[in-house]
């Protein structure tokens, strides 16, 4: 059966077609006016105060290391001198694998309470979490740069601090009166990290701590193409961009700025095909990665667990930019709103910032240094924690101050602008 | 003979199921991504008022996708990867297929088996598998080393796009395969016979008859791993973590993560569906125009 | 006279000049076909294969083999998969959830089948375009729409087990409709008419005669959604709550793209085995129940059956 040149197959004649696309045409100019009609709008939220300044979530005043911000009180602490709760359950929340799990036994032990660890995968979306009331913990790690959050929607309770003796006995000058959460009202300070670098020596031969500027390194890869790798955040790869341009206002939201930033990165496409993870604790040691943007608690960590036999400790190395040009953050931990135990909580502060518990966390799981004034890197070498050449990677007090770096919150237009950026470079596409 | 509504009613909870939890979610996504992000947790809020909707985002995500938008080069290189990977699939598994449904013969039953085998394997154990073999000391490597076609180890995990579509190729053939090969068995001898008694040689045969009577499962198959090809993003993450071979939905995946723009996720996701429902209105119509000309072939 | 002459005996050819002569055979099958089909499967399977080797390697290497060892299974202390409570904890939640998908999803995609196949008024075409729908979805679209559906319209199920529950279920009931519907194809209408005509009632007809004849094709969905639900990454991760909720493709996904153990081969193997363990049982049982009619090509008409998607 042939069809006829005039017989369309599926039936439709050419008027059909015309009148049908009419019939869209009209529809999609219709919905055009519709749409013309409705909110078009990418604001998230004020980026700036009453008196013009720029304001993060809330309209809470952004912090800076050299602007100390005294959050509000939203409610009263509770009494001191109360006893502690016993029985039932005591929930953590935290990143997975980021708190020995002995230790939270040993607490438990203690008190008499079945300690259960919840893990977030972020700390925004654990926020989130918490604040639909999807989980109910009693303490919550948290970052100087979400704390806002966490304190705008009520989230986290303010201290007693008489409960936790030790924050004053055993944490670094610098953390008891912290510029992000001025008189500790809210937290107490968990592990400190800075941002570097961190190479194979057998396998990339530039002096880096040498270099004028070692963050040129990345742009200087070719000889490692596929080796290479940042770490994925926005902060991170972002502001990495600009101190390597001198640039060392890591929260600036000047649109030049950032997008310059991101111009910069994608040249990293062609010159080593950068990769970009978080693996780095374990890629560097394992030989997967030879050039690796770091933590500083990932060499450690990457020393003591992840160092295949075989592989000598000096193929690890890492470097971090000296005071003033480094940044360096410091997570934190705090109560939850929703806890039932609150004077357990407290004194769950309390336990971990003890000098026995917090260097048993730090040596013997998650590699991070907790701000312990006990600690220094030379005895910290001594005692054979740390190799000799990733000395760099042990912070002290001096590494704070008005005049260091960290990044803090920023206001929403900035949260997007850093955000758009960041998707910009993980599209992987030109200019 | 049976009540009228015995049958709507078997149809009932199953229809009502999907309703709720696959055509409700679409209008939850629809209502995010028109709608607003609350200020301080950076969660989203939907907007359920078609009148009231915020257009912003979805605006803003075909700016980043037209041409010199920044996420015109993720989308063009997602359609390759896809285009790519969808004919070399085509070109390994239409042969296999053909050959079980044609000339299997007495080992057609084993072979079959082999074949629907890795629908039943775990897509990340395939993976893991490559991942494994691909390592600058695995088993690749080496083979290529002893047969002297490699001088030295080759990165094949560092960021490149070849590796990404040879993962996407193997991970989803087994799916097209299948349904080719169904359509090929279906195909009666006697269509090929009578070519062949008309004076075809083989291979006109077959271009002549058996492919065109082979398209519905070409175009089934292709529609059951395009599409959801579109939307992966774990394969580049597990054999490449380069930026340079990121899919469109690494993007969405990005703008989930906790950031004040999870609105610009859902909008993105919007498009994909809008795009992808676009290629499936044109194979339904593929689908009827072939099923005419079998038709048309049948009533010979 | 005549004689007949002795047949002369002939040597056997070598092995190299018989496979010279099926190489060449004209009338044979195409020889090309068949190496390339056999290179295929080899290529599908081998590297899995070497996976699961690799899963009883004695140190921790997936690239270099060393000895034998379970060591990956039950023997280390601290990394197997029996010690480590996040991996054993993904197989038990695997199973979870697989397990809950078949008990709800193939009576819903039983019924919807049967609902389908022989209503034929108004809105059975609409419900036929929804059936098939999510088997094209991209599984990232599905994922985004269900993680906000349940945090933002049916918040009573936040993320977590019963999201995650629910989001399998929901992508599980198409693959049952289309399995179920195409074995319904094949069977057609007669017997049922059959059971009518000699008086039986609706409902006995469809218990009796029916459900019977659909247990191969019910055994097969019920095989096939668990190995499905077991394979699903996509859906479980969006709807996770972390740690106690991730399944094993979730943890296999993490651990490929750090720096995997043999222990992830180790998990990988069980997950691999467990489903073939079960889809062979229903093989089996798919087998016995169509014992009676099993004569060449109809087995291959179910499947094709299958695919008769519109």
């Amino acid at each position: 059966m042939t069809l006829h040149p005039k017989e369309r197959p599926d039936g439709t004649t050419r008027r059909d077609f015309l009148l049908r696309s009419a019939a869209g045409a009209t529809l999609l100019s219709g919905a055009g006016g519709l749409l013309a009609a409705c909110g078009n709008s990418t604001t998230v939220a004020q980026a700036t105060g009453t008196s013009g300044e720029p304001v993060g979530p809330g309209g809470l005043p952004l912090a800076r290391p050299d602007k100390r911000v005294v959050l509000p009180r939203w409610e009263d602490p509770i009494e001191s001198g109360l006893k502690p709760e016993t029985g039932g359950t005591f929930t953590v929340y935290n990143y997975p694998a980021y708190l020995y799990k002995k230790l939270l036994k040993e607490f438990g032990a203690k008190y008499g309470v079945d300690v259960q660890y919840t893990p977030f995968d972020n700390i925004n979306s654990g926020l989130a979490r918490l604040a639909s009331g999807a989980v109910t913990p009693d303490v919550m790690e948290i970052t100087p740069d979400t704390l806002d959050i966490g304190v705008a929607g009520k989230l986290v309770k303010p201290l007693n601090l008489d409960y936790i003796p030790n924050l004053k006995k055993n944490i670094w000058p610098q953390l008891i009166d912290p510029f992000y959460d001025g008189e500790s009202r809210f937290t107490v300070p968990y592990t400190c990290y800075a941002t570097g670098i961190a190479w194979r020596t057998d396998h990339v031969t530039e002096d880096i701590a040498g270099m004028p500027q070692p963050w040129d390194i990345f742009w200087q890869s070719q000889a490692y193409k596929g080796r290479v790798a940042l770490l994925s955040e926005n902060r991170e790869t972002i502001g990495m961009a600009l101190l390597r341009k001198g640039i060392t206002d890591i929260n600036t939201e000047d649109p030049a700025l950032v997008n310059q930033a991101v111009s910069d990165l994608k040249e990293l496409y062609g010159i080593c095909n950068i990769k970009v993870d978080d693996i780095q604790y374990q890629s560097v040691p394992e030989g997967s990665s030879w050039l690796h943007q770091a933590w500083s608690g990932d060499m450690i960590a990457g020393y003591i667990y992840y160092l295949p036999k075989g592989t000598p400790a000096s193929a690890l190395a890492y470097w971090k930019a000296p005071h003033g040009k480094v940044p360096i953050q410091n997570d934190c931990f705090a109560i939850c709103s929703t806890t039932k135990k609150p004077v357990l909580s407290h004194l769950f502060l309390n336990y971990l910032l003890d000098n026995g518990v917090a260097y048993s966390n730090f040596v013997d799981f998650n590699g991070y240094q907790p701000p312990l004034n006990e600690i220094d890197p030379s005895s910290l070498v001594t005692k054979g924690v740390v190799p000799e050449n990733l000395a760099d990677s042990v912070l002290t007090d001096e590494d704070l101050g008005p005049d260091s770096l960290q990044y803090g919150t920023l206001t929403s237009v900035g949260q997007q602008l850093w955000e758009d950026g960041y998707s910009n470079f993980q599209a992987g596409g030109g200019s | 003979m049976y009540r009228r509504w015995l049958w709507p009613g078997f149809a009932f909870p199953g229809v009502l199921w999907l309703v709720l939890l696959f055509v409700v979610p679409f209008y939850a996504v629809l209502g995010v991504a028109l709608g607003t992000v609350d200020p301080i947790l950076f969660q989203p809020v939907p907007i359920w008022n078609p009148l009231e909707w915020n257009v912003g985002w979805l605006t803003e995500v075909i700016n980043r996708l037209a041409p010199g938008g920044i996420w015109f080069d993720v989308g063009i290189r997602t359609v390759v990867y896809v285009a790519l990977s969808l004919a070399l699939c085509l070109l390994i598994g239409y042969p296999v297929a053909y050959y079980t449904a044609r000339h299997a013969g007495r080992w057609k039953g084993l072979i079959l088996i082999l074949i629907i085998l890795p629908l039943w394997i775990s897509y990340m154990m395939r993976m893991l598998a490559w991942v494994n073999l691909l390592q600058a000391n695995g088993y690749v490597n080496r083979f290529l080393m002893f047969t002297h076609v490699l001088s030295q180890p080759r990165d094949w995990l560092g960021g490149s796009a070849s590796t990404v579509v040879f993962a996407l190729v193997y991970g989803y053939i087994p799916y097209l395969i299948l349904p080719l090969f169904a359509s090929l068995d279906r195909i009666d001898r006697s269509h090929l016979e009578a070519a062949r008694d008309l004076g075809a040689s083989p291979w006109s045969a077959f271009r002549n008859v058996t492919l065109p009577l082979s398209k519905t499962g070409i175009l089934g198959g292709a529609v059951l791993i395009t599409l959801p090809m579109f939307g992966d993003y774990y394969t580049p993450n597990i054999v490449s973590s380069s930026p340079r071979t990121s899919m469109i939905g690494n993007q969405i995946d990005l703008y989930f993560h906790g950031g004040p723009q999870p609105t610009i996720g859902a909008a993105l996701t919007i498009v994909l569906a809008a795009f992808l429902t676009l290629l499936m209105l044109y194979y339904m119509r593929s689908i009827h125009r072939a099923q005419r000309a079998v038709g048309a072939v049948g009533a010979l | 006279m005549t004689t007949v002459a002795e047949p002369r005996p002939t040597a056997r050819p070598s092995a190299f000049a018989r496979t010279r002569g099926w190489l060449r055979n004209p009338w044979g099958k195409p020889r090309f076909l068949v190496v390339f089909t056999w290179a295929y499967i080899l290529w599908s399977i081998v590297p899995v294969l070497i996976a699961v080797q690799f899963s009883f390697n004695a140190t921790r290497s997936r690239t270099v083999w060393d000895s034998f060892s379970t060591r990956w299974y039950w023997g280390d202390p601290v990394d197997s998969v029996w010690h480590d409570p996040s991996l054993r904890h993904a197989l038990v939640q695997s199973f979870k959830l697989a397990g809950a998908d078949v008990l709800i999803a193939v009576p819903l995609g039983v019924l919807l089948a049967l609902g389908l196949a022989r209503w034929h008024g108004r809105g059975s075409g609409t419900s036929n375009f929804i059936m098939l729908f999510p088997l094209v979805t991209p599984e990232i679209v599905m994922g985004v729409s269900l993680l906000l559906v349940f945090t933002h319209i049916f918040t009573l199920v936040h993320t977590g087990t019963l999201a995650q529950i629910l989001g399998h279920i929901t992508f599980s009931i198409s693959f049952v409709v289309v399995i179920v519907r195409g074995r319904l194809f094949s069977i057609g209408r007669q017997y049922e008419e059959a059971a009518a005509d000699l008086g039986a009632s609706p409902i006995v007809a469809l218990t009796r005669v029916l459900l019977p004849l659909l247990m191969p094709a019910i055994v097969a969905s019920a095989a096939v959604v668990f190995a499905i639900s077991a394979d699903d990454f996509v859906i479980s991760a969006w709807l996770s709550s972390g740690g106690s909720t991730d399944t094993v493709p979730i943890q296999i996904y993490a651990a490929t793209r750090a720096a995997p153990l043999p222990s992830t081969n180790a998990i990988a193997t069980i997950m691999m085995v467990s489903t073939l363990l079960i889809v062979t049982l229903g093989f089996l049982v798919w087998r016995f129940f169509t014992s009676g009619e099993r004569r060449a090509g109809k087995a291959t008409e179910d499947i094709g059956g299958a695919f008769n998607l519109t």
